[in-house]
């Protein structure tokens, strides 16, 4: 890389200038995704959001907070709360299984919280324009599409999820 | 001088947490951080030597020149610390600081009321450019900085008091090799009167410090020592010759016989003695070239040079200590509840080893190493948690400088007394201790403290005591504050409290009820506002802060006796004791402080009254809760066993029903990270061996939503 002073800032910003350098056109820039899925559906997170992924461990349930709660989990010294991302996104119950994982996000103010999902499949690498905006599907947790073959993957929009409040 | 309200703990807290959030460049703000907490510091220490200084002028005693000496010090790192990292504001003010000290220090300027107030006002102008530094405002020169700035650049340039004109017998060579300080020190004793002596020494050029050390410290017991120069005399090899300059009152033969050499070793250098004077050093022995004479080891007449020695001595000490970031010891206390957690998974494979006849003896072996594992952890974290431990002294020490500041600004005669300043809490529980404890002490200057001729005529001494007193108690700290003031006056609270619909007009209430209320919002027994105590915030936030740190605040009042505020608190926030307790299938850990008694619940022990549970507790009604309920955990199933846990905040009780008592441990209360954060009911979780996350109960919550709904009105109501 050239020198540090203009070491771009974002995964972003450092796609596209390694984009720029092979002389790839813009749209054309590659983006990283964490692939899930919920309910036997595909879905998506950006990887800058993703810290870990941890297997299912005993989760504490907390009393007093809204159901999507599931509890807490102790992660390395950490108490990180865990949400059920099929409440939060009005799917089906069903308890976790083997399968099941923790994914666990950075947020934006420092502190951390878990998303547990039915099974993680893989990282997504698609260029930018393959992303097509939310067709205004089922769930308002949606903020893109990407086109994945000729499958769409449901890429969620992070702070909408994380957002109890509604 | 601007008076920082008691709302200031309030916006303190909101900026730490805004800081905390915000991103940006990582390496910039822990830099910032560092050099704000480095910078206080110093602040800090200034405030000390200028009130000490205040004082010694206050009664009339000459400035000590060390405590001159240690301020001026102060102003030039703050000056460097600040230069280093461009903050112009503080910069400039603490050159122009350093500058007024520098006066004063060599002796140019007396340390009168326009010095100190110089001094005041500058030390004030940086403190508030450091809060508007946190709050991340301009780093530049406010407008008053800049009048102040001004002022002193006048008071600097008016002509000095004192020219040199030593009128002394001394070799030039020798005057000339004098710092400025020391010249300043030299002139500063002949106006005393003393003597001036030069005391030649050899040494043997292996020893000599040795020698030299045993030399100064004699002529110190009878003097001063102005000055140390390597001598250029003729000497022998492997000797080292030295000059002191020194001050007394003795007469040179007198000094020599004290010192043990012989009498031409010591001359006098003092004008009209009447010793002769032999042995001058020859200037002409000096070697040929231009070099001075003295080949001295620091920048001879340089200013700072005598800083120079001094700043190396501090430097030594320095390197002994390492500033931590506190999150670090986090970190490290952290990992190591991991190791207990990794090795209480060790113990239950040991466990398991043993109990298989063909593995029984390795299992034997490895729970003796274990053993030996498991004491080695707990010195670990005995020792992590003493790095965090820091003595009260600093916070009282700043209380101590409020009251003389109060005293100074109002007529009335406050002393403040205080004990067991060496007693040590975490950093953390100290830091947050600073607004609270001001507050008490400000509420008892302002209110309690009646006028001296008040005092006089109820038959009290003139002068009235505030003391300040802390200790240890088993994992607890106590601080309490005690005043010899008017009391509280239990009627007039009680008025208040009708007034603002907090009590019912008919309700009967214990004194201790009523002073209770005192913690309630809203509730100030003064009507009028003071500048020193601020307006309507008071006790409650005190017992909100101090509640937020696990602790617990009472108190207690005689009319026209005085008023004791007594806080205790956990030695620290890292670990605590907590008492496991189980409902339905969960654990849940209450801290200790906060448990009176646990016991067998006899089910006629619980009575229905108003549509609530009470616990009969020996004749006493404590409103009682189902933890089970409480939390939803799950059906109350009637019948089986319960256990009372007996809670405690001050004085209010509650008595928690739990299906098991699972035993006392220690754990380390984490914050919830996630969207939601804040549970009431809930102060945060712990790790418990290798079943996760365990809630931890916020008591001081359970207990006031308890007595919340019993009172309906808010007011705790008589149950008895």
């Amino acid at each position: 890389m050239s020198g540090s002073a203009q070491r771009p800032a974002t995964f972003d910003a450092l796609a596209r200038a390694a984009a720029a350098r092979e002389g790839v056109e813009e749209g054309a820039v590659r983006r990283e995704f964490v692939s899930f899925v919920l309910d036997g559906d595909p879905y998506a997170l950006p990887i800058e959001r993703v810290r870990e992924i941890v297997r299912l461990r005993p989760i504490t349930p907390v009393p007093r907070v809204p159901a999507a709660i599931r509890g807490v989990i102790s992660l390395r010294g950490e108490v990180v709360e865990v949400l059920d991302l099929r409440r939060r996104l009005g799917l089906p119950e069903r308890e976790p299984t083997r399968a099941s994982r923790i994914v666990v996000l950075h947020g934006e103010d420092g502190t951390v919280t878990g998303l547990l999902v039915d099974a993680v499949r893989d990282v997504l690498r698609i260029t930018e324009d393959r992303i097509r905006p939310a067709s205004g599907g089922e769930h308002d947790g949606v903020a893109a599409l990407l086109a994945r073959g000729d499958q769409f993957v449901s890429l969620l929009d992070v702070e909408r999820v994380l957002d109890l409040a509604d | 001088m601007p008076s920082r309200g008691p709302c200031s703990r309030g916006r303190a807290r909101g900026r730490s947490v805004a800081a905390r959030r915000k991103g940006g460049d990582r390496r910039r703000t822990k830099a910032y951080r560092e050099f704000v907490s480095e910078a206080e510091e110093i602040l800090d220490r200034m405030r000390g030597e200028l009130a000490d200084l205040a004082d010694g002028r206050g009664r009339g005693a000459e400035p000590d020149p060390e405590l001159v000496n240690r301020m001026f010090r102060s102003a030039h790192s703050l000056k460097g610390l600040s230069g280093m990292f461009g903050i112009d504001g503080i910069s400039e003010l603490s050159h122009h600081l350093e500058d007024v000290l520098d006066r004063l220090r060599l002796g140019r300027a007396r340390l009168d009321e326009t010095a100190i107030a110089l001094l005041e006002e500058a030390v004030a102008l940086i403190g508030l450019a450091l809060e508007r530094l946190e709050d991340g405002e301009a780093t530049g020169i406010s407008d008053s900085a800049a009048g102040l700035i001004a002022r002193i650049d006048a008071w600097t340039a008016a002509p000095t008091a004192a020219e040199a004109g030593a009128d002394l017998d001394l070799d030039p060579l020798i005057l000339r090799a004098l710092t400025e300080y020391e010249e300043h020190r030299l002139r500063e004793n002949l106006r005393r009167g003393r003597r001036i002596h030069v005391v030649e020494a050899s040494f043997d050029i292996l020893t000599f410090e040795e020698g030299l050390a045993e030399l100064t410290s004699a002529v110190r017991e009878v003097g001063e020592v102005l000055s140390t120069l390597p001598s250029p005399g003729e000497s022998p090899e492997s000797q080292i010759r030295f000059s002191l300059l020194a001050a007394t009152d003795l007469d040179a033969d007198v000094l020599a016989r004290r010192l043990d050499l012989r009498p031409e070793a010591v001359r006098s250098a003092t004008r009209g003695s009447a010793e002769p004077a032999p042995r001058a050093p020859e200037p002409a022995s000096a070697p040929a070239h231009d070099e001075p004479a003295y080949d001295a080891p620091r920048e001879p007449a340089d200013a700072d040079a005598s800083d120079g020695t001094l700043e190396l001595g501090s430097l030594k000490s320095i390197s002994e200590t390492v500033r931590v970031d506190i999150r670090k010891l986090d970190e490290l206390m952290n990992l190591v509840g991991e190791l207990v957690i990794q090795r209480s998974a060790l113990a239950k494979l040991a466990g398991s080893l043993r109990r298989d006849a063909g593995t029984a003896r390795a299992g034997a072996e490895l729970e003796k190493v274990l053993k030996g594992l498991e004491r080695k952890l707990q010195e670990l974290q005995a020792g992590v948690l003493e790095v965090r431990m820091v003595p009260l002294r600093q916070v009282f020490e700043k209380l101590s400088r409020v009251v003389r500041r109060l005293r100074r600004d109002t007529d009335k005669e406050v002393r403040l007394d205080i004990r067991g300043a060496d007693t040590e809490l975490d950093k953390l529980i100290v830091e947050e201790l600073v607004d609270p404890l001001m507050h008490v002490v400000r509420n008892a200057f302002d209110h309690a403290i009646e006028p001296p001729d008040e005092r006089v005529a109820a038959g009290k001494p003139r002068e009235g005591c505030i003391r300040l007193e802390a200790f240890q108690r088993g994992n607890d700290v106590v601080i309490a504050a005690t005043d010899d003031g008017r009391g509280i006056d239990v009627d007039t609270v009680r008025r208040r409290a009708i007034e603002r619909g907090m009590v019912a007009e008919n309700e009967e209430l214990s004194r201790k009820e009523l002073l209770e209320l005192v913690f309630a919002p809203g509730l100030s027994t003064r009507s009028e506002v003071t500048e020193t105590s601020g307006r309507g915030v008071g006790m409650d936030v005190v017992r909100a802060n101090i509640t937020a740190l696990g602790g617990i605040v009472d108190i207690d009042s005689t009319p026209g006796r005085g008023t004791s505020v007594t806080m205790t608190l956990p030695i620290t926030l890292a670990i605590i004791q907590a008492l496991i307790v189980g409902a339905c299938d969960q654990r849940f850990a209450i801290p200790l402080n906060s448990v009176r008694e646990t016991l067998l619940l006899d089910p006629s022990d619980v009575q229905r009254s108003d549509g609530r549970e009470l616990l009969n507790l020996r004749g006493e009604a404590l409103p009682l809760r189902r933890l089970a309920s409480e939390f939803q955990l799950g059906p109350v199933e009637r019948g089986q066993k319960q256990y009372a846990v007996v809670l405690g905040i001050g004085d209010a009780r509650l008595g928690l029903l739990v299906d098991r008592l699972e035993g006392q441990q220690d754990v380390v209360i984490k914050p919830i990270q996630g969207p939601i954060r804040s549970v009431r009911g809930i102060a945060g979780a712990t790790e418990l061996g290798d079943s996760g996350a365990v809630l931890v109960l916020d008591v001081s919550a359970l207990v006031d939503d308890a007595r919340g709904r019993e009172g309906q009105g808010g007011a705790p109501r008589r149950m008895a």
